[in-house]
Order: C-alpha cells, then structure tokens, then sequence
C-alpha cells in the first residue's frame, strides 16, 4: 500500500523524448513503473524504450488510459503541459521544471481550481512508492519500500529523509516532494491526509523550511486530527535572519511570524515530533518500532 | 532583480500613473541643468539612487556630505550644485545597506510636489493564497515595522489576474484612508494601473510610497519600488537591460548568469555548493551548531552542464571571505559525476587554497567518488551532511 501511485498507477510521461527525461524514465521503468505513454509533439507515432509515444496528452490518454503524468518539459512550456492534463483530466500530475515564473504558477492554480487534476511541484523531485512506480528524477537506489511516508518542501532534504529512515532499518511508503518553488501545486495538508488514510504509513517524516506559512497551515490540520499518526518533522533554515526569498514581502504579508522558531512552535504544539538536526529522525524512527 | 526609483517611476508612467517631472543626474551640472529643466523657479527634491529603502531617514560617512539623508528638498537653485555635489560619491548608510552603506553614484533631480494626504500602496505576492495582495495603509513611515506591531493598520486586498479592483473593495479603500468620495474614481484608475504594470511586467513587489494627492486633486507616485521575478526575465528583455550591476555582488551576478542560485549571509566564511535550497538552509543551521558561519551558498540546482558547474565553483573558490568550503551533492536530476568533474576543473583554473568537503550521495555517487580519489587534489570526502561539516570545521581549525 502506498499513497497516490503503486505499480499499476498508468502514468504518461510529457516530454519524454527530451536527454533528461531519457535518463529517467529508463530507471523509472526498470523499477517497474508503468508507463504507457508519452507525449512529444511531432513524434506521435514513434516508440521509445517500447513505449508509444504521442502527439497530445488527450491522444495518450484516449489511447492508454493514463491516469497519471509526470512533466519533463522546461520552465517556459509548463503553462501549456498543464492546460493538457486538466483537459484530458488526468487525476496526478508532476511538474519536475525549476525557475517557473510566479505569475505562471498563479494561472496554473487558477487553471487547476475544480479540475480533477492534483498537481505536485514545481520545482520537485516528484513522488516515489519505493519499488513500485518513480514519477521524477529520485537516486532510486536510496529508497526501499517500508511504512514511512515522506512529505517535504526540499528536494534533497527529500533524499536526506530516505538516507536517515534507511539508517533506521525502515523503508517509505510513498516519497513526496512538494516542490521547494514559493507557490506550490499541492500543500501539505494534501499529502498528510492522505497519509493517514493509507493503512501501510504507520508514521510519517515531514520536512519544512523557511518562507511562507505552509508549515503553519499543515500544523493547524494536524492538530484536530483525532487517530493521529506520528509525524517527525524538521525545518531548515532557523539560523537564516529571515525569509530569504521573499524578505519584506513575505514578512508583511505574515506579519514577521515567518521565522523557522516559530513554524517549530507551532508544530510542536499540534502534537507533531520536531527534531532540531536531521541526524536525529533515525533516532526517533527507531524508538517507534 | 531591483531596479531603482527614476527607473520604477519611467515605468509607472508609462502605464498612466502621474509622477513627478524628473531628471538624472551623473555629475553636479548635470544636477543643475536637470532642475531647470524640471521645474524652472523650484522647489525641488534630490533624491539618492541607490537600492534601499528609508535613504530619507538614512545617513552619510563622510563629513562633506552634510548631515541630512539621501532625499533633500532644495528651495534655491544656487543649493543644487552644491547638494549635488556633497551626495555623489558619497556613502549613504540607510536601515537595509547595513553599516558600509551604499555609494551614491547618481541623484534624481524632481519637481517638489506640495500634497494635501498621503498614503502607502503596495502589490505583492501572497503566496499564502495564493494571489496578488494590495497593500493600503495611512501611515507613509515603516510598513513592515506596521505589519509587526499594528496589522490592523494595514488593509489588505487580494486581487486575481483578470480582475479589476471592485466597486466594493475601493469602497473600503477609501474608507480606511478617510479619503473623500470625490478620490473614489482616480483611486481606482491608480490601483488598476498599478495592478496592470505588475502583471504585464512581471513584477513580485511595487511599492509606492507615499501617493501623494496633489493640489490638481491627482494621485502621484512620489516614490516607487519595483522588484520583478528573476525567473520571467526571459519575457522582458527591456526590463533586463535596467538591471545596475553596480548594486549587486559579483557573486549573484555571475551564479545567475549559469542559471545557479546565490545568496551571500552577512557574516561566516564557509561557502557551500548544493543543489537545493532547503540542503542550503540545512547546512547553515549544521554548521552553526558547531559553531561555525556560512559565508554564502551557491544552488547549482538541477545543472547538467559541467563548464557552468566548474564555473559556478570558482564563484565560491574565489570568494575572498572564504576559508572553507563544503560541497554537498545528492543527485537526481543532477549527476554527481558531473559535479567532480566541475571541482577538478574549477581546481587546476583557480587552485584550491582552502580545506574542500565534498560529499555524494545518489545519482552516479560511486563513479564522482572515483574522480575525485584519482584527481590527486587534497579533498576530504565525507558519508554524510554532518560528517562533512565535522570534517570540514576540523579540517578549517587545523589549518589555522
């Protein structure tokens, strides 16, 4: 069990003729994903790695039945990946690109707002179900399946996550990397609600950081979750003076309340387990077995 | 990227938005030819263009710069020259240049407009929502200080892309600044202005601070401040030829011409490479618990190209404040291989000088590992984050 994609989620890769989606969608299929096809403008028709390959995610769709996409197209086309997806309806979708521009990340939102598309990223490693299926650009090799589900705001804190719960003796439920970008497809209220429903995830690592009040969100959520399961989380970023993004604007908008002291508060105070150096997750990880 | 005031205000006027008449100036005639030809008889304001806020309340090292700050109003021609000539070159030191202040290299020379109320406007984006948000307060002095202490004194709007500002919501803008009914149009035409040169030009932050409302009962944008997405540059190249490489370090300058992050902390002399920001915070707060201080990091992110990660490492190598430097690299998207080939190229152009950690993890971690070990070079390689910044802060005190 898992959340969002096993090994028989259909996933479509946009994109996927491009060198760096070549690169990974070769491991992604040697761990079993499924992918059944991707998308490249003017090479419909084609097949790569034995993949069929089309012109448009509705063709894709029509004719594979994907039900999930992971996007390797650059920063510039992402507003276009994106309007495909929600019209084909396509359930998940990842968006891998970095240096998206707010402006086009505000539209998506509005795009994305009463579609059945969930989108994860920008900016994100995407989401792994060790063994199962890969939907990014994961060091596969440091996931083994297991009980613990990862939801982070930093890509390789991501990988610093699975390094520590291996170091445990566990393995991940589902790895999910919400994208390090100021807007984001997916929060992690999301992602933690998920994780509760999933039988598999007996506990859950949750990385934060500086800048913006998503921590803030998630720990209001957490704390009026009855049958809660344990949730170690981390924040990076308690000796930086400020949010160092968005500095002024971000501090008049949260009224100074953005430091990484006081995401830890309150999520100490919604029951969560806040460890001050992620050498320590392991620690904690091991003490729940 | 920032741009300053005589720029954000061409800008805001070429969007309809009433500013005062202005000139630049480089040197004290120009100062002086400037002022004739904005406004003949006076008074006039003289303004220093230098990226901060507060220069008003700022002030200057050196002696023959006078006691007043960066914004002077000037009542007789005969002072212009002389004003003109303290500012330039001077040092002002305002609350955001920190203690060694900025060098004033050019004035703003515009026509003194008397105004009957004031207000601060700003658009920012919350990406809490997320959306835009207007910013309305009364009080021209500290806004962030305001949002601190007082947000009940800021009224905040949220506006959508498409969307004008309502009937409704420049109701309650004029209600909160007590501003008479007679402003409700004019208001509105200025915030709709404002909205549509954000939008259109791909700005994060425009503040104008104060609007004044002058003796035609027009708005004017007395200040302006306009930062704009690095990442829709692309869009604008108009914008981008704005740019003063003159306000920002070398450093940001150069990562941002490889496409890397950069940001430099005030005090440490660690430099970091990393590929991922949260890594970056991480590692500062690593490093601070043993005692140590980052200098800067530099996000190669996702790089696949090994000259821009060579050239992004002599950033760091070259960076004098540097004592140290901490390379740590899990690959995904970005292939650790790449990345040693990057330090060894970096290495033999600048040399190496400073104690260098590297540590890898992920993507082809074992092949970068076999680079390194056979390139000769004096690198310490660590198993994980807090071994390497052990390593390293050992490796930095035994070297003193």
């Amino acid at each position: 069990m898992s959340i969002l994609v096993n090994k028989s989620t259909r996933v479509l890769v946009q994109g996927i003729t491009g060198v760096q989606a070549s690169f990974h969608v070769k491991r992604a299929l040697a761990i079993g994903t499924k992918i059944v096809s991707g998308v490249s403008p003017q090479r419909g028709g084609t097949k790569y790695f034995g993949v069929p390959v089309f012109n448009t995610v509705q063709e894709a769709v029509t004719e594979t039945k994907a039900e999930a996409s992971v996007m390797f197209v650059p920063a510039r086309a992402v507003k276009s990946a994106v309007k495909e997806v929600v019209e084909a309806g396509i359930k998940l979708a990842v968006m891998i690109a970095d240096n998206v521009p707010v402006r086009d990340m505000l539209e998506i939102k509005t795009m994305l707002k009463g579609s059945e598309t969930m989108l994860i990223g920008p900016n994100t490693p995407g989401i792994i179900t060790p063994k199962e299926a890969c939907l990014g650009i994961f060091p596969e090799n440091i996931h083994q399946p297991g009980n613990i589900g990862v939801v982070s705001r930093s890509s390789t804190l991501t990988y610093e996550a699975a390094l520590e719960i291996d170091r445990a003796g566990l393995g991940q439920s589902t790895v999910v990397g919400l994208g390090d970008d100021m807007i984001i497809g997916t929060d992690f209220v999301e992602i933690l609600k998920r994780f509760h429903e999933d039988d598999n995830t007996k506990a859950i690592v949750l990385l934060g950081k500086l800048g913006g009040m998503y921590e803030e969100i998630c720990a209001q959520y957490y704390a009026d979750i009855k049958h809660k399961k344990p949730v170690i989380a981390y924040i990076a970023g308690t000796t930086m003076p400020f949010d160092y993004k968005m500095g002024y604007a971000g501090d008049i908008i949260t009224h100074g309340k953005i430091t990484a002291e006081h995401k830890r508060e309150v999520m100490r105070s919604s029951g969560m387990i806040v460890v001050e150096n992620l050498s320590q997750i392991h620690e904690y990880l091991s003490a729940l077995k | 990227m920032n741009i300053h005031e005589y720029q954000a205000k061409k800008i805001l006027q070429s969007y309809g938005i009433k500013v005062p008449e202005g000139a630049i100036a480089y040197t004290p005639g120009e100062a002086k030819r400037g002022a004739q030809r904005v406004s003949p008889h006076g008074p006039w304001m003289m303004k220093a263009q230098i990226q901060s806020g507060a220069r008003a309340d700022g002030h200057f090292l050196e002696k023959k710069a006078g006691r007043k700050g960066g914004i002077r109003l000037i009542k007789h021609r005969k002072d212009i020259f002389t004003e003109a000539e303290k500012m330039l070159g001077s040092t002002l030191v305002t609350k955001q240049t920190g203690d060694k202040g900025k060098t004033v290299s050019k004035v703003y020379i515009e026509k003194y407009y008397k105004t009957k109320q004031m207000f601060y406007a700003g658009l920012i984006i919350n990406r809490n929502v997320p959306c835009i948000t207007l910013l309305i307060t009364p009080s021209t002095t500290n806004v962030l200080e305001l949002a601190v202490q007082e947000p009940d004194k800021i009224l905040y709007t949220n506006l959508g892309l498409d969307d004008e500002v309502t009937v409704e919501q420049t109701t309650k803008i004029l209600d909160f600044l007590h501003l008479n009914e007679k402003y409700r149009d004019e208001l509105r035409d200025f915030i709709n202005k404002m909205h549509k040169a954000f939008l259109e030009l791909d700005a994060i932050m425009m503040e104008i601070n104060p609007v004044g409302i002058d003796s035609e009962d027009k708005l004017i944008a007395l200040d302006a401040k306009i930062s704009f997405d690095d990442n829709a540059l692309y869009r604008h190249p108009d914008i981008w030829q704005l740019h003063d490489d003159y306000e920002d370090d070398a450093g940001t300058l150069k990562a941002a011409q490889y496409g890397f992050g950069y940001y430099k902390l005030d005090e440490g002399s660690i430099g970091c490479i990393v590929n991922g920001d949260g890594v970056a915070l991480s590692m500062a707060d690593m490093l601070d618990a043993h005692g140590e201080q980052m200098a800067c990091f530099l996000n190669v992110k996702g790089g696949v190209d090994k000259d821009k990660i060579s050239s992004g490492i002599k950033i760091i190598m070259t960076n004098p404040r540097v004592e140290g430097i901490l390379i740590n690299i899990l690959g995904g998207f970005l292939r650790c291989n790449l990345v040693a080939d990057g330090i060894i190229a970096a290495a033999s152009e600048v040399g190496l000088n400073v104690p260098l950690v590297v540590r890898f993890e992920g993507t082809n971690k074992d092949e970068a590992k076999d680079i390194l070990d056979s390139s000769g070079l004096p690198v310490i390689q660590a198993d994980s984050m807090e071994d390497a910044v052990v390593k390293l802060v050992k490796a930095m005190r035994e070297s003193d």
